[in-house]
């Protein structure tokens, strides 16, 4: 039809190279066609400039709405899938791709999700098709990028075309040429961004300039989360033991909670690890095994806790197994276990935890033996603040302690109470002390032939303001436990002693004796021996009257260190009784080591003794064997004429008891001194 | 209309009938004929050089609209060489007349109003062409995808079945092409 249009037009027009130009034509014809040739030639020159200036403006806004997007973007991906519109309306192509790093160097790309499509549909097989393939180094272009970290393009026919799998497909959807680059931090490759083009492509040097600049922005917010990440795992993780810290166990304990009160049957439960002796081995081995410490017991804890399936089983969350386990500060581990179904899963728990911490650790090139008291508290209370079931697992491991350690402890109501009233009492002792509330009372020690009172027990008393009299067996250990004792135990040494003094030189009796009781604390403490050599000099009692009662189990504690004080002691000339004897577990061979002078037979085999028979049997042996060793024995609790006259026949060389006198005042021991007119 | 168009027809005339014809079409036309590619001119002058033509060989515009379509294909191909490298063949390079006329168009002449084309398949291998433009010159984009097959050295048939010179709202190809 054209042609046949062209034909005719040319019928019809004259040929003009058919006129012959004079030479003024030509002048003229020359002169039209430079003028012409100029024009042309500044188009031309025109027009690149625009296209330039227009292409740079292309730049510069397809840059600026990535920067935008970049400092906007809540998260990397939707960074990423910004760019990807912005590229391919940028440069015209219908497609583009993300494809991010894997968690390791060297781990293929991870082919994402995250397209930009301007097709309605047309391209779903290659998206399918890209997205099941693995681009490890070298394989397709992202495989490329991924190994030469630059930009690189592919069209359709290169060749090298059997390295690109999806070239088939592409074909097929109208595509022949595939750009990609690289988001990059530093030297590292994070992300790969590929375009899909319907024309060849072969991309110059601003295009590849300008590619390179949009992928060191996207590096940035990859860059920028994962400081966020960073920060965000650092505020919610211990940085010695990366496990969580309080904040993240706060966190899921509500969570956890939470379901709990929505979900009926969903049960959970907290537990409390807290080692025993951990101060021990940082003052012994020093802060730095203290840490190695802490590290091995927080992996220790995990690995027990991941090798565990019944704390696996039924989670629905599928975060870090950190989350389970959180070091609250110090020695102190929290566990929490999802979705028991009965008590017996902590208990089950609690049992492999103790077991796995039995084992002993290598610190400092040696053998340590640690073990921890756990404490259990369970959802099914019905708790509904995160710090009330934190609590209440801390007081069971605080029983699991007192009963002992290296143990676990269900919590119960009872214990709150207990926890309670130790509060109150914790904080009253200090009043109490502060105040000078707290007294002695010296219960006299007398031989049972005649009567005779040979010496005192001084003994603590409290009387509280507002509760009456509160007894030395429950104050004592609050006061051990929260550094008073000493302080207290001094006071009564300074007190009994000073009294012990005056009595001697008023009655004449320099043999009169005082026994003042040491608990363990004071005993594993440095200074016990130079506070009783501070007040035998401040007191001026006579030499050897001076006895301090330890109970056995104190003593068995270290008994080398035991030891060693008793001697500092005995060179001081002070006497030493072993207190509550028969209770404990001594070890007789022990007990012949320990430079002691008496053993005291407990209350409870004195009590009713003669009555029952065994209690009886028990006090002969311990009279016996004190005979053997060379000891005195004293019996306290006597409250019968009875009890008294069976100590008698058994030999006991004294006996206290509320048959002789009840733990008097100064003043009334003062008395029964004068009362039976000397010693 | 684009001083390339004008620019481009006046290359084809001259090319094929001589600068006089075209001076000729100018004073038939009632133009003076100062066109440069950089500039943008009224639609009607483009209309009046047409139908100059269309009164002087007795034909109607579209034939001459599709004459001039193919023939300034060439001439394109030696001004931008480089959309035409891009494709293989002249199907792939009509789907992307859009992205070569808006963007080029836009970057001279900003503001410009642009032809739409809209490309679709309904059976193997017929194209179906949209084509919607207030200048109506539907026969000049027709010329154009004659001239392009003729640049891949193929043939195409191309029927016309919806036009906006017949009331519709736009205008329709089926496009075939063969090598």
């Amino acid at each position: 039809m054209v042609t046949r249009s062209v034909s005719s037009m040319s019928d019809s027009t004259n040929d003009p190279a058919a006129a012959p130009p004079d030479a003024e034509i030509a002048r003229l014809t020359r002169r039209l066609k430079r003028e012409t040739a100029a024009r042309k030639e500044a188009e031309a020159i025109a027009e690149r400039g625009l296209r330039d200036l227009f292409r740079r403006q292309q730049e510069i806004v397809l840059l600026e709405s990535i920067a935008v997007a970049a400092n906007e973007a809540a998260e990397v991906e939707a960074a990423m899938h910004h760019a990807l519109g912005a590229v391919c309306r940028y440069a015209h192509w219908p497609l583009g791709h993300l494809l991010l790093a894997g968690e390791t160097p060297g781990e293929a790309l991870v082919s994402t999700q995250v397209w930009h499509d301007d097709s309605d549909g047309n391209y779903t097989v290659l998206r399918e098709l890209t997205e099941s393939i693995q681009f490890g180094a070298e394989i397709g272009l992202p495989g490329r990028v991924l190994s030469s970290c630059a930009p690189a393009w592919a069209n359709v026919g290169a060749h090298d075309e059997a390295h690109y799998p999806r070239f088939p497909e592409a074909q097929r959807a109208g595509l022949c040429s595939l750009f990609a680059f690289p988001v990059m931090i530093g030297s590292e490759v994070v992300g790969v961004l590929e375009f899909f083009s319907p024309e060849l492509q072969s991309p110059d040097e601003a295009l590849l300039r300008l590619m390179g600049q949009v992928g060191t922005h996207l590096g940035r917010v990859v860059e920028r989360q994962r400081a966020k990440a960073r920060l965000m795992h650092d505020a919610l993780h211990d940085p010695l033991t990366q496990l969580g810290n309080r904040k993240l166990f706060l966190n899921r304990l509500q969570h956890f909670m939470q379901r709990a009160q929505r979900v009926s049957n969903y049960q959970f439960a907290v537990l409390f690890v807290d080692l025993d002796r951990f101060k021990a081995v940082n003052d012994g081995l020093g802060h730095q095994a203290g840490d190695e410490l802490i590290v091995s017991t927080a992996q220790r804890l995990t690995n027990c806790l991941r090798g565990t399936d019944l704390i696996s089983r039924g989670r629905t969350e599928s975060g870090d197994e950190d989350d389970v386990v959180a070091r609250l500060g110090g020695d102190e581990f929290t566990i929490l276990i999802d979705n028991i179904h009965n008590p017996q899963v902590p208990i089950r728990v609690a049992e492999r935890l103790l077991a796995v911490l039995a084992e002993p650790f290598e610190l400092e090139h040696q053998q340590v033996f640690i073990t921890a008291s756990i404490g259990i508290a369970l959802s099914s209370s019905g708790y509904e603040d995160v710090q009330d079931i934190l609590r209440d697992a801390d007081i069971a491991m605080y029983h699991a302690k007192q009963h002992g350690r290296a143990r676990w402890m269900m919590f119960d109501q009872d214990m709150q109470e207990k926890a309670l009233r130790r509060l109150q009492l914790e904080a009253a002792l200090r009043v109490a002390l502060d105040a000078n509330d707290l007294t002695v009372s010296y219960q006299p020690i007398v031989t049972p032939d005649d009567g005779q009172i040979r010496g005192f027990e001084a003994l603590v008393r409290w009387h509280h303001p507002e509760h009456g009299q509160i007894s030395p067996a429950e104050f004592i250990p609050v006061a051990e436990e929260i550094g008073l004792i000493s302080e207290i135990g001094l006071r009564v040494l300074r007190q009994a002693c000073a009294c012990l003094c005056r009595w001697q030189h008023e009655f004449g009796c320099t043999d009169l004796t005082m026994s003042v009781n040491v608990s363990a604390v004071q005993l594993s403490e440095g200074d016990l021996v130079e506070q009783v050599e501070r007040v035998l000099q401040e007191s001026g009692i006579a030499h050897g009257t001076l006895k301090l009662e330890l109970t056995e189990s104190s003593v068995m504690a270290d008994p080398d260190h035991s030891l060693k004080v008793f001697h500092q002691l005995k060179a001081l000339g002070v006497q030493l009784s072993l207190d509550d004897f028969g209770t404990g577990y001594s070890s007789l061979s022990h007990l012949r080591r320990l430079p002691i002078d008496t053993l005291k037979i407990d209350r409870s085999f004195v009590s009713k003794m003669d009555h029952q028979e065994d209690k009886r049997q028990i006090a002969e042996v311990v009279v016996m064997l004190a005979r053997t060793l060379g000891l005195d024995v004293v019996a306290e609790g006597a409250e019968t004429a009875a009890e008294v006259s069976a100590l008698q026949e058994m030999g006991s060389d004294f006996v206290q008891g509320y048959y002789y006198y009840k733990p008097l005042s100064e003043e009334a021991a003062c008395k029964a001194l004068k009362a039976q007119s000397g010693c | 209309m684009k001083g390339i168009v004008f620019n481009l027809l006046q290359e084809v005339v001259c090319k094929e009938y001589g600068e006089d014809t075209w001076d000729q079409l100018l004073d038939d036309a009632g133009l003076d004929g100062a066109y440069t590619s950089l500039g943008s001119y009224a639609d009607a002058e483009v209309v009046a050089l047409v139908n100059a033509a269309s009164a002087a060989l007795n034909l109607p515009a579209q034939d001459i609209l599709r004459w001039f379509g193919r023939r300034a294909m060439p001439l394109l191909a030696e001004r931008y060489p480089g959309f035409f490298q891009r494709h293989q063949d002249a199907r792939s390079f009509i789907l992307t007349l859009n992205s070569i006329i808006h963007p080029e168009v836009e970057k001279l002449y900003p503001g410009a109003a642009t032809p739409v084309f809209d490309f679709s398949n309904d059976e193997q291998d017929r194209l179906v062409v949209g084509y919607k433009s207030a200048r109506k010159m539907c026969a000049l984009a027709e010329g154009f995808m004659t001239g392009a097959a003729d640049h891949y050295h193929e043939q195409t048939e191309i029927d016309h079945p919806v036009c906006m010179h017949h009331g519709d709202e736009k205008c329709v190809f089926h496009v075939r092409f063969h090598k």
